[in-house]
């Protein structure tokens, strides 16, 4: 890894000597193996308003337009909502997509589609989230932290690893100012040392009589867990350890801390993180759309920003994608209650880093940002897209229990088609 | 279709001959011994051995687990063990399935099936609905006419509990849903990738999945889906298939009479509406799928693996193994007016059932014929309940949120996906922390059992002995023993190493399996 000279950087190297050498070491792991992708995708839960954040129409009737003002971004001609103004200096880095067009409109239906690329049915096969066909991909299997890792409160419908199995189960931390739950011993070192020889005592001898998957398989999470609570890399998840003036950029709340949090995951090797923004589905406005989508905007925009900022100083954004979206947009015409409804026909996401190329609008839509003019994009184009980007082949295919047909990563028979401008 | 009539041929004379010796639907020794002789003749037929019996101490645990959802007591695990008088396991089994806790067991496990995993957060607590189920599992009314009521009901959730699976069960897709559901559950296929195409390599056809479909087409939707709760099932007759998909497009979509899985259109009857029409056929003596799936569902529920296996996925190309075994228990199932407990009561009391599931020399030819025992996991509501039982009621834990109940917490935290398969260990690093780490049951409540371990006043061998029974339901081994005795020799204080005993004890592969 590059750090490159700046006070920040110096900053960050002083640190890294306050943990023992710790962050030299993986500064070495991270030359070895430069080409392997990390994700982090920001999770807008509820379905931000694609017309007051990245798609503005400040030319469409009254009652479409809303209240927000565009503002002019570090790539010119391209504009953004005015709540993020941090965000708009980096937009070289950043390429907005704003011709999403999904179909489900229903919150957990959409959260489902647009993670695992396929749509819920009733009892049907239970598919893996990004983020854990990211960890399959691109996870070490004797690496001590979980390969995917899920950050703040919110839906979790769409973040489980289905059939993929409980190896590539995100680790759940709800709240990232605690850190991770459970991972210290309820008694003392000594005395959990002691339960431990203990517990592999006892089950050493079920294990030689019954000789079961089943309690093999317990046995290793049991194993990979203790693992964890002994790995000098769950540092990454105390976020005392970083200076508060760094804490402070990312923003005091869950969604920034849980930005920082990311950051240092990725630095110590976890190959997705994924973080909420909006606890249960804050974006959900279907009232109050102006005063909320204001206050998330600049929670988002303040987390996002010293995220892109860090990773780019620290050498890392070329190699960790960034994304930023929701399970839909939302309806141009705005409700009597100033709200605005479910919109799943077009709307916006954001890609940045991850060696992309940045500094472009992708994708237009029509003067009340209802329907996608030029260059749709549906869900297993946009998976696709993320898979590529991130050099895993979304063409692979899995085999579920019990399934008779191959899964592929992204339902090749929906024809998915790269966004090739982005490579 | 045409196999398994071929197959059903086969076993007509089969059919004749366990009848005649069958005197008596209802007589559980019987049934269980024609379980043990099919099973028998497929060993013989592939020259595999069965394993032991199970010795009391699997039997018990295993047995208050299956029936009851929980392990038994230090006091009843002792008392069972203790006792040496002729056929205890038949009375342990009677005096089981008459406790209320039978019905409420399989409350749970059928609520669990019965609503969309979609279903709204605050309305999947729909502890009314299993409190119906329990009450129909314990007044063991017949399969045939639970599925009925729940398939015909009408109104409120509030002032009829068993309408809640029409009404959870269509969330948020409606008519599919409940499609997909009824299929599965009461029917024991999947259709549901008949949806959109021709089954690949079954017989369903896409017509068939819509013919099915269009029986669900009369129960009114409101024009907001949330209004149901309000307004409550009612039947439009007016509506159809065609009508539904008027709105948003259904992926798929076929518009079809309404029609019986395997073509038989339906002649509607005035007065009488698509789904009871429905209900009628399905719970049918004559119905070719529904006693085989409960009797198959029923099977998996005990063995861990179904006769027909994927459990739901019975069709022509996917062979039983033991294709007179599940012809013959679904005909006896039948003809005792669908008796779920006689069912349960057959199994259990089998030779079969009661083998203990250490492998033999053939591990996997033992489990896939039923040689021998397969290993369960401990579902979320069965591990909930045992802690319960062995450590009292979950302890306030700051970042385990109970708004929604802590019962309820905790099984959407341990479940996995769906309703997996019950031999798959599917829990990882999360649960695993939580087990060990989590003060909601190993912190006070350790300590608390400790205490109580050691201040009933006896001897060490005693207090370990009553851990061992309290937490895996036997008696320690030699070696075990001496482990304890190896702590307490350490000079640790023996509070200490009762603590630290109770928390190894229950973190063992054994507590959260049921062998």
């Amino acid at each position: 890894m590059h750090i490159p000279f700046t006070r920040r950087g110096l900053l960050s190297l002083t640190a890294g000597a306050t943990l023992s050498g710790w962050l030299p070491r993986l500064a070495a792991h991270a030359t070895e193996e430069k080409q392997v992708k990390s994700c982090i995708l920001l999770w807008m839960a509820g379905g931000p308003s694609h017309l007051d954040t990245f798609d503005l129409k400040p030319d469409a009737p009254d009652r479409v337009r809303g209240e927000f003002k565009p503002i002019d971004t570090s790539v010119p001609g391209i504009q953004i909502s005015e709540h993020f103004p941090k965000f708009a200096r980096q937009m070289e880095h950043a390429a907005l997509l704003r011709g999403m067009s999904t179909v489900e409109s229903d919150h957990q239906l959409a959260t489902y589609h647009v993670h695992t690329g396929y749509q819920k049915r009733a009892g049907g096969i239970a598919f893996p989230s990004l983020g854990a066909l990211a960890s399959r991909e691109l996870g070490r299997r004797d690496f001590p932290l979980p390969n995917f890792v899920c950050i703040g409160e919110g839906p979790r419908h769409g973040t489980r690893s289905g059939f993929l199995g409980p190896e590539h189960q995100p680790l759940d931390v709800t709240s990232p100012d605690r850190g991770t739950d459970f991972l210290e011993p309820l008694a003392s070192r000594a005395e959990f040392q002691r339960q431990l020889a203990l517990l592999r005592r006892f089950d050493d001898a079920f294990q030689d009589a019954y000789r079961d998957q089943a309690a093999q398989a317990h046995r290793s999470a049991l194993e990979r867990s203790v693992k964890l609570m002994n790995a000098e890399q769950k540092r990454a998840f105390d976020l005392s350890l970083e200076p508060d003036a760094v804490r402070e950029r990312y923003g005091s709340g869950s969604f920034g801390q849980g930005c920082l949090m990311a950051r240092r995951l990725v630095e110590s090797g976890v190959r997705f993180v994924e973080v909420m923004s909006g606890g249960g589905v804050g974006w959900d406005t279907h009232r109050d759309n102006f005063p909320r989508t204001r206050a998330l905007s600049l929670e988002a925009d303040a987390g996002m920003a010293a995220l892109i900022d860090d990773l780019n100083e620290r050498g890392r954004l070329d190699s960790t994608l960034v994304i930023w979206m929701g399970e839909f947009g939302r309806s141009p015409q705005t409700t009597s209650g100033g709200g605005r409804n479910h919109w799943s026909r077009a709307w916006s996401t954001v890609l940045a880093g991850g060696g992309i190329r940045g500094g472009q609008v992708i994708g237009k839509t029509d003067r009340d940002a209802a329907e996608v003019l030029e260059r749709p994009i549906s869900v297993v184009d946009f998976l696709a897209t993320v898979c590529t980007i991130l050099g895993i082949d979304y063409t692979r295919q899995n085999r579920a229990p019990g399934v008779e047909r191959p899964i592929p990563i992204v339902d090749t028979s929906k024809m998915p088609q790269v966004v090739s401008e982005l490579l | 279709m045409r196999r398994w009539l071929l197959i059903s041929c086969c076993v007509a004379a089969l059919l004749t001959w366990a009848s005649a010796e069958v005197a008596q639907g209802d007589d559980a020794d019987a049934l269980a011994d024609l379980i043990d002789r099919r099973i028998d003749a497929g060993l013989t037929a592939e020259g595999v051995k069965r394993v032991p019996a199970a010795d009391d101490a699997e039997f018990v645990r295993r047995i208050y687990l299956d029936l009851h959802g929980v392990v038994p007591s230090a006091e009843q695990a002792a008392r069972f063990l203790d006792d040496d008088s002729q056929r205890k396991r038949d009375r342990l089994i009677d005096e089981l399935l008459a406790s209320e806790r039978f019905g409420e067991h399989f409350g749970d496990v059928w609520r669990k099936r019965l609503i969309s995993p979609q279903a709204n957060e605050q309305r999947m607590q729909t502890d009314r609905f299993s409190a119906w189920l329990a009450d129909r599992f314990n007044a063991n009314d017949g399969w045939d006419r639970i599925v009925t009521d729940l398939l015909t009901a009408s109104g409120r959730i509030d002032d009829n509990p068993q309408v809640t699976y029409l009404i959870e069960g269509r969330f948020p897709l409606g008519v599919t849903d409940l499609t997909d559901l009824t299929s599965r559950y009461f029917l024991g296929v999947q259709l549901n990738c008949a949806q959109c195409h021709d089954h690949p390599f079954v017989a369903w056809k896409q017509e068939d999945y819509w013919g099915m479909a269009a029986f669900f087409a009369q129960i009114q939707m409101p024009g907001r889906p949330k209004k149901v709760y309000e307004l409550g099932v009612k039947d439009d007759s007016q509506m159809t298939l065609a009508r539904l998909n008027g709105g948003d497009e259904i992926d798929g979509f076929l518009s079809r009479p309404p029609t019986f899985l395997g073509g038989q259109e339906h002649e509607p009857l005035r007065g009488q509406t698509h789904r009871a029409a429905l209900a009628q056929w399905i719970t049918s003596r004559d119905n070719p799928y529904f006693a085989r799936a409960a009797v198959n569902r029923m099977w998996w529920h005990f063995f861990g693996r179904g006769i027909v296996t994927p459990v739901d996925d019975m069709h022509s190309a996917n062979e039983p193994s033991h294709p007179e075994l599940l012809e013959l228990l679904s005909q006896q199932f039948a003809d005792s007016g669908f008796d779920l407990k006689l069912l349960c009561r057959a199994i259990t009391s089998s030779r079969t059932y009661q083998q203990t599931s250490r492998p033999g020399d053939q591990a996997d030819d033992e489990a896939r014929l039923f040689a021998r025992m397969s290993i369960k996991v401990l579902s979320a509501e069965q591990l909930y309940n045992s802690l319960v039982a062995i450590l009292g009621p979950p302890a306030k834990t700051p970042s385990v949120n109970v708004r929604l109940g802590a019962r309820y917490e905790f099984c959407q935290s341990f479940a996995g996906d769906g309703e997996g398969e019950p031999t798959r260990f599917d829990r990882g690093i999360p649960h695993l922390l939580r087990l060990m780490n989590s003060p909601q049951f190993a912190g006070r409540s350790i300590t608390a059992l400790a205490s109580r371990v050691q201040s009933s006043g006896q001897s060490a061998d005693d207090a370990v002995e009553e851990l061992f029974l309290t937490i895996l339901s036997r008696r320690p081994t030699a070696a075990e023993i001496e482990a304890a005795a190896d702590e307490l020799a350490n000079g640790n204080s023996p509070q200490a190493v009762y603590r630290d005993l109770a928390w190894a004890l229950l973190m063992t592969s054994e507590f959260s399996l049921n062998h």
